[in-house]
């Protein structure tokens, strides 16, 4: 054979892309395939077996799923918003050239991301607990008369979750904004200001266009995140009060090791939040992303 | 160059090799080399491992019985692994899923309540142990879940028999006496409750909205469950003791003597710190109350209430429990040998159970002995062992089936609906429906 100096390049470099082709293939694509296969089977641990489309069927008809997806929107359309409107008024504040003691607020707001995803979790779960110091304290305020049921009243373990994910991640999207900020021209906001515009304008008018590439990409990864959302779950509320608090995450896993393990379901409903984060996404860059 | 290539090629090939030798799809045969290896190591060292939650109790009546093997059977090793129970349930269905036994242990313990759905979904992982114990030397409730057709798959171990703990201190103050308090029923429970909270200001009892656990208690002690006694089909819509069940709990959280906890720690601080009269529920809460050398004196335990209007209702009940299983794995004979030796029926190593840590056993032989019949001066000198063993024999017999916490979890849902004032029948026949959903 006579391998031109061109081709014998080009082989080369498909060796070297190789081996990280399969170990892609291996580590990623085998197991999402077999996943899928997995989808349409049913049965309780070991004894699986082909069953045509029935879970898919069985996703529709749901009701403990329902509740899942509908925490888990309700979650990501009240706290994402919430988290990057923070996010971004914080990044600003921070990037105040004339604010002292920058890199101490800076790690103070991006601390919580680095704690471990279950101690902060049985933190918060102590912290609202019925004694709890949130309960102690609104009291010593006299701002509630009775212990207010963070974990065990449905609506305000809602909340404790949005509470305790806003916290963990508000100052991880934090980073990406201040990043950002950091690349707008200094002159743009000397122009606004000759021009007469107030701080407020130059935010509605300079700051918030210029990071809009970040706001989709923040938004994006916080619903992907949130669609996801397990630990806090997990660990705050166990998803309870009856369901209330359930996230789909965990609904899976209660599917696969707390009922009778039937892990064809939980395939079927991991796929089906495949399938939403793809729609989702598609959605947000049609909404916000440039052409 | 050609060496680089060749490394690799060499590198990918054994990459690929390493990852599609495909596990068996049935774990009936741990098959393969490494399978066959194994049998022959272990059969000269001898290493039993066993895995098992909750240190202060089933942890340290393992170290008793790995103690009292070990004289007879020195060469035998035995390794106690700590895990907790969800890491537990975890592992053990990845692993049997998986196919490969490496890395799961020789002994497991496994909760009453999940027994079946384990027994079913990995057939042929467990060993049946019916040649190397009795199933009859055993309280005959503890069979249902440990067996499956006619094998005898586990050795029962803790009771998990109910009772009510009282203070007798508060009910003194509200007028009552110890005795008023024993065989009742809920409706004369929340009668004397609400005197207790009239008189000193306490709740009677704490309840987790998210635990059912006091609904478990009710319905056994009338003989029915979640599931008919098949152990599949989901009993609710129909279920007379679910609905007196769920009727008396609903009258128990309108009552005003309920304090609301949200997990393990709330509960326990609950009767800890004195802010309750009473707590209903197994007998492994025995040294978690004892925790509190001042309460010494001021508790007793009564038989657990019973249902007002199910006839079938008796005063005893149960509430967890667990029992040993042995993986059908290289190194089953001298597991199944070791719990046969031990717990599986050494008396004098369950009196040394219930001396040491407290465990009531269900192997009924032990029960005669000195230790259960001992005078506990916490308990204001009552025999608590010896009543809870008492209580033991009467408790009736269900099948826990598969499906217990998947039904649950549909069953809280509509406990809460019907706390807010949806109809009883809407509420169990959505249950109904939705059961049949999730566990056909």
């Amino acid at each position: 054979m006579n391998f031109t100096m061109h081709s014998r390049a080009k082989l080369t470099g498909w060796l070297f892309v190789s081996l990280a082709v399969i170990l892609i293939c291996v580590f990623y694509f085998y197991p999402m395939i077999q996943a899928l296969l997995l989808s349409f089977k049913t049965g309780a641990g070991a004894n699986l077996h082909f069953n045509g489309i029935s879970n898919y069927k069985r996703l529709f008809s749901d009701k403990t799923l329902l509740t899942a997806v509908q925490n888990t929107f309700l979650y990501l359309i009240v706290q994402v918003p919430i988290m990057i409107i923070l996010a971004m008024i914080i990044s600003v504040l921070l990037n105040d050239s004339k604010l002292r003691f920058k890199s101490f607020f800076r790690t103070a707001i991006f601390l919580p991301c680095v704690t471990s995803l279950v101690a902060y979790s049985v933190v918060f779960k102590y912290l609202f607990g019925n004694d709890g110091l949130v309960n102690m304290l609104l009291t010593k305020l006299h701002l509630i008369a009775q212990p207010i049921q963070w974990i065990s009243d449905p609506f305000w373990a809602k909340i404790t979750i949005i509470i305790a994910i806003t916290w963990r991640w508000t100052g991880y999207n934090m980073i990406f904004f201040l990043s950002s900020l950091q690349n707008i021209d200094y002159s743009i906001y000397e122009a606004a200001r000759i021009d007469g515009a107030s701080a407020v304008k130059q935010f509605i008018s300079i700051t918030v266009p210029m990071l809009k590439p970040i706001v989709l990409f923040t938004s994006i990864t916080s619903t992907i995140g949130t669609l996801q959302l397990f630990d806090e779950v997990m660990n705050i509320t166990k998803g309870g009060p009856g369901n209330a608090t359930l996230s789909i995450s965990q609904y899976i896993y209660n599917l696969s090791f707390k009922y009778t393990p039937d892990f064809g379901y939980a395939a079927t409903v991991s796929y089906s939040v495949v399938a939403m984060i793809v729609v989702l996404s598609v959605l947000q860059i049609k909404l916000a992303g440039d052409k | 160059m050609k060496k680089k290539i060749s490394a690799v090629l060499l590198a990918s090939l054994i990459l690929a090799t390493g990852c599609s030798s495909k596990a068996p799809d049935t774990t009936a045969s741990p098959t393969t080399a490494t399978g066959g290896d194994k049998t022959e190591t272990k059969a000269e060292t001898k290493e039993v491992t066993v895995w098992a939650w909750d240190k202060n109790f089933n942890i340290a009546a393992m170290k008793l019985a790995q103690e009292a093997y070990a004289k007879d059977h020195p060469d035998v090793k035995i390794n106690i692994v700590e895990y907790a129970q969800d890491d537990i349930i975890q592992k053990l269905n990845t692993g049997l899923n998986s196919g490969t036994t490496t890395g799961l242990p020789n002994v497991v313990l496994i909760e009453d309540y999940r027994a079946q759905s384990f027994l079913k979904a990995y057939p042929d992982s467990f060993q049946d142990l019916s040649s190397s114990i009795k199933a009859s030397d055993f309280a005959d409730y503890k069979i249902g879940p440990t067996s499956l057709n006619g094998k005898q798959y586990g050795v029962p171990f803790d009771s998990g028999v109910a009772g009510l703990y009282v203070r007798t201190d508060y009910l003194e103050q509200a007028g009552y006496k110890v005795d008023d308090m024993k065989n009742i029923d809920w409706q004369k429970f929340i009668e004397i409750g609400k005197a207790v909270k009239a008189k000193t200001g306490k709740d009677m009892l704490t309840q987790d909205p998210n635990d059912l656990g006091l609904i478990r208690m009710m319905i056994q002690s009338a003989g029915s469950w979640y599931l008919k006694s098949d152990g599949a089909t989901p009993d609710l819509k129909d279920n007379a003791a679910l609905k007196d069940a769920f009727q008396t709990y609903k009258e128990l959280m309108n009552a005003n003597i309920v304090k609301i906890t949200s997990d393990w720690n709330a509960f326990v601080a609950g009767f800890n710190s004195g802010d309750v009269a009473t707590v209903p529920t197994g007998n492994w809460i025995t040294p978690s109350v004892k925790a509190k050398a001042d309460q010494a004196g001021k508790w007793a335990v009564v038989p657990f209430p019973k249902l007002k209007n199910t006839s079938s209702s008796v005063n005893a009940s149960n509430l967890g429990g667990s029992s040993w299983y042995v993986l059908n794995n290289p190194g089953k004979e001298a597991a199944a040998d070791f719990l046969a030796k031990t717990l599986g029926s050494d008396v004098n190593l369950y009196q040394k159970l219930v001396t040491d840590i407290g465990v009531i056993g269900t192997l009924k032989a032990a029960a005669s002995g000195d230790a259960y019949s001992k005078a506990d001066d916490y308990f204001g000198g009552q025999k608590v062992i010896s009543d809870f063993a008492n209580w033991t024999t009467q408790i009736p017999k269900v099948n826990y089936g598969m499906h217990t916490y998947a039904i649950e979890d549909i069953l809280k849902v509509e406990m809460q609906n019907y706390l807010k004032g949806t109809e009883l029948d809407k509420v169990l026949n959505d249950a109904q429906s939705q059961a049949e959903a999730q566990v056909k």
